[in-house]
C-alpha cells in the first residue's frame, strides 16, 4: 500500500509537470495579454516618453516574458518549487495573499453545499432504490436528471429572477449589502451569509442529481445481492435489512466517491462565483484568466491539478480501505 | 356492462373458445415447436428493451423533435439567424424645439461700414451690458475705429462705425514723454511734441543734473538720469489732458460724469465720444461722422405661409424699421410693420400678414423650418406661458399631419394633408430650451419583441447542434483509437498512452476552455473559426475519459476466449483490435457518447453565456441568454431567456434519458 501510494505520487509529479507546461504555453501565447495591454496603456498615457514597442520590451523584461516559453516555464517551476509563486499582475499582491484572501469564501461555500448535498441526496437515493418503479422512484429519477441537465447559469438566472427580481429577498449579486460597513461583526457575518444563500442553492441544485443517481444505482445493486435475499429469508425486519445490511454496503462506493471530491472543496465554483460576484477563488481566477495574469493562473491551476490528483488518490485509497476485497497494485 | 363479466366461469369459457379459434386458424402449436418462440436478433432485442423504457422513449422523441426544429425547421422558416427585424412603431419622439434666442446675430447693412472682428465678437456681451444697465446707447473703441451701438427697439440694435480721433486723456498716472539727450541737447518725443518742454527740461537739468521734477503748464514732469548722458522724461497727470484743441468745461463735466459711472462713451454737443480705459487712465475719442454698419437682433422670422422665404434685404429693412414702426420699402415692395402682442408683424402691401418676428425660434428637431405658422405660434405661446408660471412641462393639442402605419403622410382626395389632433408635450431643459415631444410613427429596429408567430425561438437552435455533433464525433474517434491501442498492447504503449490520458484527464476543463476563449477573444478570431476551434478544443479535452473507458473494457475482453481464438487463428493485430475488440465495446461507447453530448451542450452554452464561446452573429442558446443578463432585461424579457433555458435543459435531459435507456437495453443485467 505504501509502495503503491509512493508510485502514484511519483506519477502525479510527472503529470503535474506536463499539465502545467501545457497551461503555461497557452498563457504565454495569449496575444494582447496582460503585458501587451499594460504596454499599450502606458504608451498612450499623456506625456508618455516611450513608444508601445519600447514599453513592451521593458515590461517583457520586467515580467520575465523575454526568456522564451521553455526557459520561462523552467524558471517559473524553479521558483514555484521553492515556494516563490510571485506577485499577481492583476491583483497587485503576492499570489499567495490573494489566494488566502479568497479561498476561505470558496471553502465555506463548498463545504456547506457539500453537507447539504449529502443530507438531501443520499436519503432520497436510498428511498428511490427501496421503492423501485414506484412514483417516488420515477419522481426522484426525473428530478435528478433535471438537476444534472440544467446549466449553472440558467439555474442562477432563474433563482435571481425569482428571489431577487420578483420577490426582492436577496441582492442580485455581490457578497455584501449596502450598509455592510455599519454593521456589527455578527451583523457582517449574517449579511455575507445572506448573500451566500442563492449561490448555495445553485450549487446544491446542480450537484445533487449526480449523487442521488449514484446512491440509487449502488443501493439497487446491493439490494439485489444474495445476502440481502438471505437476510430477508431469515425474517430480518425490513428496516434492519435496509439500514444494516444494505446501506453499509452501499456506503463503500459512496465514501469512495465523496472522499475523492473532498479536495475539490477548495477549488471554488468558478461559474457560480462569477455569476454571483462572490469574491472567492473561482471568481478571482476567472478575472485573472480573462486578463492573462500568468502568476495567479499558474498558481491556481497548479493548485487545482494537485487537488484533482489528490482526489483520485484518496478515492482509490479509500476504496481499498473500505473494501477488504480490493487490493491495490 | 353485464354481471357475467365478473363471473370467473364465463370468462374462462370465453378464453378457451378464443384460443381454440386461434389454434384452428394457425395450425396446432406444440411446446417444442420452434415457431412458438419468437426469435429476435440481438439488435431487435436491444430495440425492444429500449422502447419499453418510457423515459428513454420520451428522450428520443424530444431529440427527434429538437432535430427537426433545428435543422428541418429553418428550411421552412423564413428568417435566418443573423436577420435583424425592423418595424414601424409609434414613438414619443423629439418633434421640435422652442428656444428663446439669447444670442444676437449681426446683419450687414448694404453699403455700410464694416465692423472689425474683435468688436463683432464682443457684441453679445456689449448688448447684454446695455440691457442690464438699461442703456440705449453704448460706445466702444476698437483697434481701428470707434463704434456706437444704439437700441432701435427691443432686441434690435444698430451698430455704427466711425473714424476715431483722440480728444483728450484723463486720469492720474504717469506717461513716458521721451528721452532727453545731453549730447544733441534734444528731446526725442515718443508721441506728439509738447511745446516748450525741451527748454524746460534743459533748465531743470541745468539746475540739478541728478534728476528731479519740474512743472510746465500745470503738468508735473519727472526727469531721471539714465545711461549715456540721457534723461528719461515722464509726465505725471491728474485731470484732463487735451491732445488737440481744448474743449470747454461742460465737456469736462460730461466726461467726468461718464468716467465716474465707469461708462464707455457719451454724447456731447451733437457729437459722440467713446471712452477707452488704459490702466488707471482714460482716453476719450471723438467719433467722426458715424456710419451705419450692422444690425444686431435676436428676432427670428416665422412666415405665415410654411416655407416662404424671407430675403436678406427684407429682413434687414424690417429690422431697421423696428425703430419707428410703420411702413418701409424692401425688394421693390412696400411693407408695414406693427407690434402686436409682443411680436413684430410684417404685412405686405395688400395688408396680409406675411411674417412675424419674435425672439423665439421654433424649429423641427432636425433644424428644418417646416413647421406651419399656427403651430409655431401655439408653441411659442405655450412656452411663454410656461416661462411665466415657471412650469417645467406643459401640453397642448394641435392638428398634426396624420401618418399611416408605415410613417407616410395621409392625403385626402384633393391632395391636402389630413391632420389629426395630437398631443404635444413641452419640456423645459436645463439650458432653457423647450423640447417638444409627440407620438410619431417611425422605423425602428425591433429589439426584444414579445413572442409572436415570427419570433426568436425558431431561428436560434441552429449553431449549437451541428457543433455538438461534429465535435463529439471527433472526440469519440480519438478516444477509440487511443484507448484501443493502449488496451490491446499493454506494456509500454499502454504506459505511455495512459500517462498522456492522465495528463489530459488532469487538465482542469473549465479553466482551460475559458483561457482558450479569452485567447480567441484577443486574437479577434472570426466567429466561424471560433466555432471550429471550440469544437476541436472540446474534443481534445474530452478524449481522455473515452480512452480510459475503452481501455478498461478492452482489458477485460482481451482475456476472453474469443480473443484467444483470434490469436490462435493468426488474425492480424489491426483486425483483432478493430474487427473483434472495438465492436464489442461499441455499446459502451454509444452510451458514453450520448451522455457526453449533454455535458458538451452544457459546456458550450456556459461558455457562450460568459461571452467566451460562440460569438454574436451566430446564435447559440447560451448567447441568447447572455443578451438578457442585466436585471431589468431579465425582468422584462423573461419570454426570451426562460424558453431558451428550458430548451437547453430539455435537450440535455433527452440525451441523458436516451443514454440511460441505451445502457439498460444493451446490458439488462447491469443495475436493474
Amino acid at each position: 500500500m505504501l509502495k503503491y501510494t509512493a508510485k502514484r505520487l511519483v506519477y502525479s509529479v510527472f503529470i503535474l509537470f506536463f499539465v502545467m507546461f501545457i497551461i503555461y504555453v497557452l498563457m504565454y501565447n495569449m496575444p494582447s495579454g496582460f503585458v501587451e495591454t499594460k504596454a499599450r496603456e502606458l504608451a498612450s498615457r499623456p506625456g508618455a516618453t516611450k513608444s508601445y514597442a519600447e514599453w513592451l520590451e521593458d515590461l517583457n523584461a520586467q515580467y520575465g516574458m523575454d526568456k522564451g516559453v521553455v526557459r520561462g516555464y523552467l524558471i517559473w517551476l524553479g521558483n514555484a518549487v521553492r515556494g516563490n509563486w510571485g506577485d499577481s499582475w492583476v491583483w497587485n499582491v503576492p499570489v499567495t495573499v490573494e489566494f488566502h484572501n479568497t479561498v476561505w469564501y470558496s471553502f465555506a461555500l463548498g463545504l456547506v453545499s457539500f453537507i447539504l448535498e449529502i443530507l438531501i441526496a443520499i436519503p432520497l437515493g436510498i428511498t428511490a432504490a427501496r421503492k423501485q418503479y414506484s412514483f417516488t422512484d420515477y419522481f426522484t429519477t426525473v428530478v435528478a436528471m433535471v438537476c444534472i441537465s440544467m446549466p449553472t447559469f440558467f439555474v442562477a438566472t432563474v433563482l435571481k429572477y425569482i428571489f431577487s427580481v420578483k420577490l426582492g429577498w436577496f441582492d442580485l449579486s455581490g457578497m455584501q449589502g449596502r450598509n455592510y460597513m455599519a454593521l456589527s461583526d455578527f451583523g457582517k457575518f449574517l449579511d455575507v451569509a445572506k448573500h451566500f444563500v442563492l449561490p448555495l442553492i445553485t450549487l446544491v441544485i446542480i450537484s445533487i442529481g449526480g449523487l442521488m443517481r449514484y446512491t440509487r444505482t449502488n443501493m439497487l445493486e446491493v439490494l439485489s445481492a444474495d445476502y440481502i435475499r438471505t437476510a430477508r429469508a431469515k425474517g430480518v425486519p425490513e428496516r434492519t435489512v435496509i439500514n444494516r445490511h444494505a446501506f453499509r454496503n452501499t456506503f463503500i462506493p459512496l465514501v469512495t466517491m465523496l472522499g475523492g471530491t473532498l479536495p475539490g472543496l477548495f477549488s471554488g465554483a468558478l461559474i457560480t462565483e462569477t455569476l454571483f460576484s462572490i469574491r472567492g477563488i473561482g471568481y478571482a481566477s476567472y478575472t485573472s484568466m480573462t486578463q492573462a495574469d500568468i502568476p495567479f493562473i499558474m498558481f491556481y491551476l497548479a493548485f487545482i491539478s494537485i487537488l484533482t490528483l489528490l482526489g483520485n488518490l484518496i478515492s482509490d485509497l479509500l476504496y481499498a480501505a473500505a473494501d477488504p476485497r480490493v487490493r491495490l497494485s | 356492462m353485464s354481471d357475467n363479466r365478473y363471473s370467473l366461469n364465463e370468462v374462462l369459457k370465453a378464453r378457451k373458445a378464443a384460443s381454440q379459434d386461434k389454434q384452428v386458424q394457425s395450425g396446432e402449436v406444440k411446446l417444442d415447436d420452434l415457431s412458438r418462440v419468437k426469435v429476435l436478433s440481438p439488435g431487435r432485442q436491444v430495440f425492444k428493451r429500449f422502447i419499453r423504457n418510457r423515459l428513454a422513449v420520451f428522450g428520443s422523441v424530444t431529440l427527434i423533435l429538437m432535430f427537426l426544429f433545428s435543422f428541418v425547421g429553418p428550411l421552412f422558416y423564413p428568417y435566418g439567424q443573423k436577420q435583424i427585424f425592423y418595424k414601424y412603431e409609434p414613438r414619443n419622439v423629439d418633434y421640435g424645439m422652442v428656444k428663446e434666442n439669447t444670442a444676437y446675430s449681426g446683419f450687414d447693412i448694404d453699403g455700410g461700414a464694416s465692423v472689425e472682428r474683435a468688436v463683432n465678437n464682443k457684441m453679445n456681451s456689449i448688448i447684454k451690458n446695455m440691457l442690464s444697465a438699461g442703456a440705449d446707447v453704448d460706445y466702444i473703441q476698437g483697434e481701428e475705429k470707434a463704434y456706437r451701438i444704439e437700441k432701435l427697439a427691443d432686441d434690435v440694435y444698430l451698430a455704427s462705425a466711425a473714424d476715431s480721433q483722440e480728444v483728450c486723456f484723463y486720469g492720474s498716472g504717469e506717461a513716458e514723454i521721451g528721452t532727453y539727450s545731453m549730447v544733441g541737447k534734444k528731446l526725442d518725443y515718443i508721441h506728439d511734441p509738447v511745446e516748450g518742454l525741451e527748454d524746460a527740461v534743459r533748465d531743470a537739468i541745468a539746475s540739478d543734473a541728478k534728476g528731479g521734477t519740474f512743472e510746465l503748464n500745470g503738468t508735473t514732469y519727472t526727469y531721471t538720469r539714465g545711461k549715456a548722458k540721457s534723461y528719461a522724461i515722464t509726465a505725471s497727470f491728474d485731470g484732463v489732458q487735451y491732445v488737440g484743441e481744448p474743449l470747454d468745461a461742460d465737456f469736462e463735466a460730461a466726461l467726468d460724469n461718464e468716467i465716474h459711472l465707469d461708462g464707455t462713451g457719451f454724447a456731447y454737443n451733437g457729437e459722440d465720444y467713446a471712452l477707452a480705459k488704459d490702466g488707471g487712465a482714460w482716453h476719450a475719442y471723438r467719433l467722426v461722422e458715424p456710419q451705419r454698419a450692422k444690425v444686431y437682433s435676436r428676432l427670428t422670422n416665422s412666415t405665415y405661409e410654411s416655407g416662404a422665404s424671407v430675403s436678406p434685404a427684407l429682413n434687414l429693412a424690417a429690422l431697421l424699421a423696428t425703430a419707428t414702426g410703420g411702413s418701409f420699402e424692401a425688394d421693390g415692395q412696400s411693407w408695414t410693420l406693427s407690434k402686436e402682442e409682443g411680436a413684430w408683424l410684417v404685412r405686405n402691401a395688400a395688408g396680409d400678414e406675411f411674417m412675424e418676428m419674435t425672439p423665439f425660434s421654433v424649429r423641427r428637431y432636425d433644424g428644418a423650418d417646416t413647421m406651419e405658422y399656427g403651430l409655431k405660434k401655439a408653441l411659442t405661446e405655450k412656452a411663454l406661458e410656461m416661462a411665466a408660471s415657471n412650469a417645467k412641462t406643459g401640453t397642448l393639442m394641435y392638428e398634426l399631419p396624420m401618418q399611416t402605419e408605415t410613417g407616410e403622410y395621409v392625403t385626402d382626395e384633393a391632395g391636402n394633408v389630413s391632420t389629426q389632433q395630437t398631443e404635444l408635450t413641452l419640456n423645459r431643459s436645463q439650458t432653457g430650451e423647450y423640447v417638444v415631444k409627440c407620438q410619431q410613427i417611425i422605423y425602428v429596429i425591433n429589439m426584444f419583441d414579445a413572442p409572436s408567430a415570427e419570433h426568436i425561438l425558431g431561428t436560434d437552435g441552429d449553431g449549437f447542434d451541428v457543433f455538438a455533433r461534429i465535435m463529439y464525433g471527433g472526440r469519440a474517434f480519438l478516444g477509440v483509437i487511443m484507448g484501443g491501442l493502449s488496451g490491446y498492447y499493454g506494456g509500454w504503449v499502454d504506459m505511455l498512452i495512459m500517462r498522456l490520458v492522465d495528463i489530459f484527464y488532469c487538465l482542469p476543463y473549465m479553466p482551460i476552455m475559458i483561457i482558450i476563449g479569452a485567447l480567441m477573444d484577443a486574437m479577434r478570431m472570426d466567429t466561424y473559426i471560433r466555432l471550429i476551434v471550440m469544437m476541436a478544443a472540446l474534443g481534445i479535452m474530452g478524449w481522455a475519459s473515452v480512452a480510459r473507458l475503452v481501455r478498461g473494457q478492452i482489458l477485460t475482453l482481451r482475456e476472453q476466449e474469443f480473443m484467444v481464438a483470434t490469436e490462435a487463428t493468426g488474425i492480424k493485430v489491426k483486425d483483432r483490435i478493430f474487427h473483434h475488440l472495438v465492436p464489442n465495446i461499441m455499446p459502451q461507447l454509444i452510451v458514453q457518447a450520448t451522455m457526453g453530448m449533454g455535458s458538451v451542450i452544457l459546456t458550450e452554452s456556459t461558455l457562450s453565456f460568459l461571452g467566451l464561446g460562440v460569438k454574436h452573429p451566430l446564435a447559440t442558446w447560451g448567447t441568447i441568454i447572455n443578451s438578457v443578463s442585466s436585471a431589468s432585461a431579465m425582468q422584462h424579457y423573461a419570454f426570451i431567456w426562460i424558453p431558451v433555458g428550458l430548451l437547453i435543459c430539455l435537450t440535455v435531459i433527452a440525451f441523458n434519458f436516451v443514454g440511460d435507456g441505451l445502457r439498460d437495453a444493451y446490458d439488462p443485467k447491469a443495475k436493474r
